[in-house]
């Protein structure tokens, strides 16, 4: 178990940046989340970590040791892979045994780590077993106990749950958060799963075009998204393209003029609003942002309703739309196209960010 | 995980049936039948004047096995071929891997490079080496004037050049059976083998050399068959002097008119071919399994 730290790490192909700069500090036992759409750098920073890939620039340190030009079987860094990667040609125990042999541990040593390692996965007595012969989540857990057998300084998880079915996945996310939690491994898991993310992170890292965009808790990502990327990417925001026309105030394409406190310094800017702060109907009474709202179109998602609105009326220039999720409640019936509803915020409810004209 | 394959297609309606016919009639007819007559011809006698007795003799066999000039050409046929195919897996293994690794969007032209030696026949290769390599061909001829050597050097008609030219036939057929088993081997596995501290060494005889053993096998009987039978190369390459097998067998039919004899010749090759290849297969199985 070591802290692990990225510093100014880049990756270029030619001309192309893949990962750009980027720094993260992992302390000692955290679980680190790599977050973003595919093709944002995430998987190509744990490779370079695991050592598969070469950094172009900057470095990596595992606890006190420099890693960044070591090769992959001497970084000591517990790998599990989305594919599971076992060798077919091994049993379950041999699997898990195969990080101890390559370290010059005698058999009678390797037996009971290899015992208490499938124990921990809760594998105990499949150890004559090949691959084969288990399940998807069996041999991710094999995997798992593979990787943990040797003790690494770090895990590292590349996508270690998008092979399984949704249920399993619940299971083995909950298993492999026990686990590093009561081993206090330092991990780094790259997914594209949001929830899978904000279930099982210390912290998580945003990555999108190969830069860091935010680093920080799930509430900071939520509550304090650094760009308007983040506030869409985590969670579902309400965004409303427009001016800053005054400190405070904020003025749509469409002409609606809206109060924001977050609202400072001038030019084109985006307002971003988390649809949960959206009151609608007799809850918008008394906030200071009330609006006639039209609506365009509402979708009956079962807990929720999407509802798709027009701040403006103004729906032919697809200008000043926005989302709102309201609550499911008996006996209401959800707002046809072409009505109108009565929708508000209050004026610390947004946050502004800087836009492109 | 593992599932029953389906049953193959039509295979209640005795479709499949009829659509192996062909195959099976053609092997029947080409294969099995000669061979067969081929055998029987074997035991027959063979009187000089009088082409073919029939009989029920065994002495072409002894014939065989009791003069050291063939015993001499069968063991000269199994080094050969023995060599060659281990020169082949050892220069085809790492040019298979990396044809089965690369990410280039040449791939497929590396691929036909591979089996571009197969497009030169065996006859035009031997030719192009004599005006090459032959006695008086460029490479003595232009050493022999610079004064480097005053006598030219042996290329042509030696144990040498058959070597060179059957692995330079086989090669190709040993790439491109390992090649699809590897690219089969998912990178992930050697992989996680590294991360496990596995260098490249252990990786290789740990994972890699397991896994691609069905294919080192199939390329390895592969290439070993097609040395032990080789019949263009040491003729055209090895000389009159240097003889194999398969142009023992040619001759004793084609110049000799011994049929019996060379019969016996054929089923010797293909006993010493079936039964060399069953015990390598069975040798490396006990091994890795």
């Amino acid at each position: 178990m070591a802290r692990l730290s990225i510093e100014h790490l880049r990756k270029t192909y030619g001309d192309l940046t893949v990962v750009d700069d980027v720094t993260i500090d992992i302390a000692d036992g955290e679980f680190l989340v790599l977050l973003g759409p595919s093709g944002c750098g995430k998987t190509t920073t744990l490779r370079m970590v695991a050592g598969f890939i070469a950094p172009s620039a900057g470095a990596i340190t595992i606890g006190e040791r420099g890693v960044t030009t070591l090769p992959p079987w001497k970084r000591n860094c517990g790998l599990v892979f989305q594919s599971y990667a076992l060798f077919p040609h091994m049993t379950v125990a041999e699997n898990v045994a195969f990080g101890l042999e390559m370290r010059k541990i005698s058999p009678a040593d390797r037996a009971p780590r290899v015992a208490e390692a499938l124990r921990l996965v809760q594998l105990t007595g499949f150890d004559e077993r090949y691959p084969r012969q288990l399940s998807g989540g069996q041999q991710q857990r094999v995997a798992l106990a593979r990787a943990l057998a040797m003790e690494p300084d770090v895990l590292l998880l590349d996508e270690p749950l998008s092979n399984l079915d949704a249920k399993l996945r619940q299971e083995v996310r909950v298993e492999i958060r026990d686990l590093q939690r009561k081993l206090g491994l330092t991990t780094i898991m790259v997914t594209h799963d949001q929830e899978e993310a904000l279930t099982m992170a210390d912290r998580l890292v945003v990555m999108e075009k190969g830069k860091v965009r935010q680093i920080g808790t799930q509430r900071e990502l939520y509550e304090k998204p650094a760009d308007r990327f983040v506030a869409g990417f985590i969670g579902r925001s309400a965004f409303l393209d427009g001016d800053i026309t005054a400190p405070g105030r904020f003025r749509t394409k469409g002409g609606v003029e809206i109060g924001c406190a977050a609202a400072t310094g001038t030019g084109a800017a985006t307002l971003a609003l988390r649809p949960e702060r959206i009151a609608v109907g007799g809850d918008a009474d008394g906030l200071h942002n009330r609006f006639e709202a039209r609506v365009e179109h509402a979708s009956y998602l079962g807990a929720i309703l999407d509802i798709d609105v027009s701040l403006s009326g103004q729906d032919s220039a697809r200008q000043d739309r926005m989302l709102l999720q309201i609550p499911n409640k008996a006996g209401v019936a959800e707002p046809k196209p072409g009505e109108t509803i009565t929708i508000g915020w209050a004026e610390d409810a947004g946050l502004v960010y800087p836009r492109e004209a | 995980m593992s599932t029953a394959p389906e049953p193959v297609a039509g295979a209640r309606t005795g479709l499949a049936g009829l659509l192996v016919m062909p195959a099976t009639l053609f092997v029947a007819i080409g294969l099995i039948g000669p061979i067969a007559i081929l055998f029987r011809y074997s035991l027959n006698q063979f009187i000089p004047g009088q082409f073919m007795v029939d009989g029920l003799t065994i002495e072409n066999y002894v014939k065989f096995f009791t003069d050291g000039y063939y015993l001499n050409v069968l063991a000269r046929t199994v080094r050969v071929a023995v060599f060659c195919t281990v020169v082949c897996l050892i220069m085809g293994f790492p040019l298979a891997y990396v044809l089965a690794r690369t990410q280039s969007r040449f791939k497929n032209l590396l691929i036909i490079s591979v089996v571009l030696p197969l497009f030169v026949g065996n006859a035009v290769r031997a030719a192009g080496w004599m005006t090459a390599f032959g006695s008086r061909g460029a490479l003595n001829a232009s050493l022999m004037g610079m004064g480097l050597i005053d006598q030219p050097l042996e290329i042509m008609y030696t144990e040498n050049a058959v070597l060179i030219g059957i692995i330079a036939v086989n090669l190709p057929f040993m790439v491109l059976t390992l090649q699809s088993v590897i690219e089969g081997i998912p990178r992930n596995v050697e992989e996680a083998a590294f991360s496990l501290g596995a260098g490249p060494a252990a990786m290789f005889w740990r994972v890699l050399w397991p896994l691609a053993l069905p294919g080192i096998l199939a390329g390895t009987i592969l290439t070993f068959i097609l040395a032990m039978n080789a019949y263009a190369t040491p003729v055209l390459l090895g000389g009159p002097k240097f003889q194999m097998m398969g142009p023992l067998v040619y001759g004793q039919f084609a110049q000799q008119n011994n049929w019996p004899f060379g019969g016996a010749i054929s089923f010797i090759l293909m006993t010493a071919t079936i039964v060399l290849t069953v015990a390598a297969h069975l040798i490396v199985q006990r091994r890795y399994r």
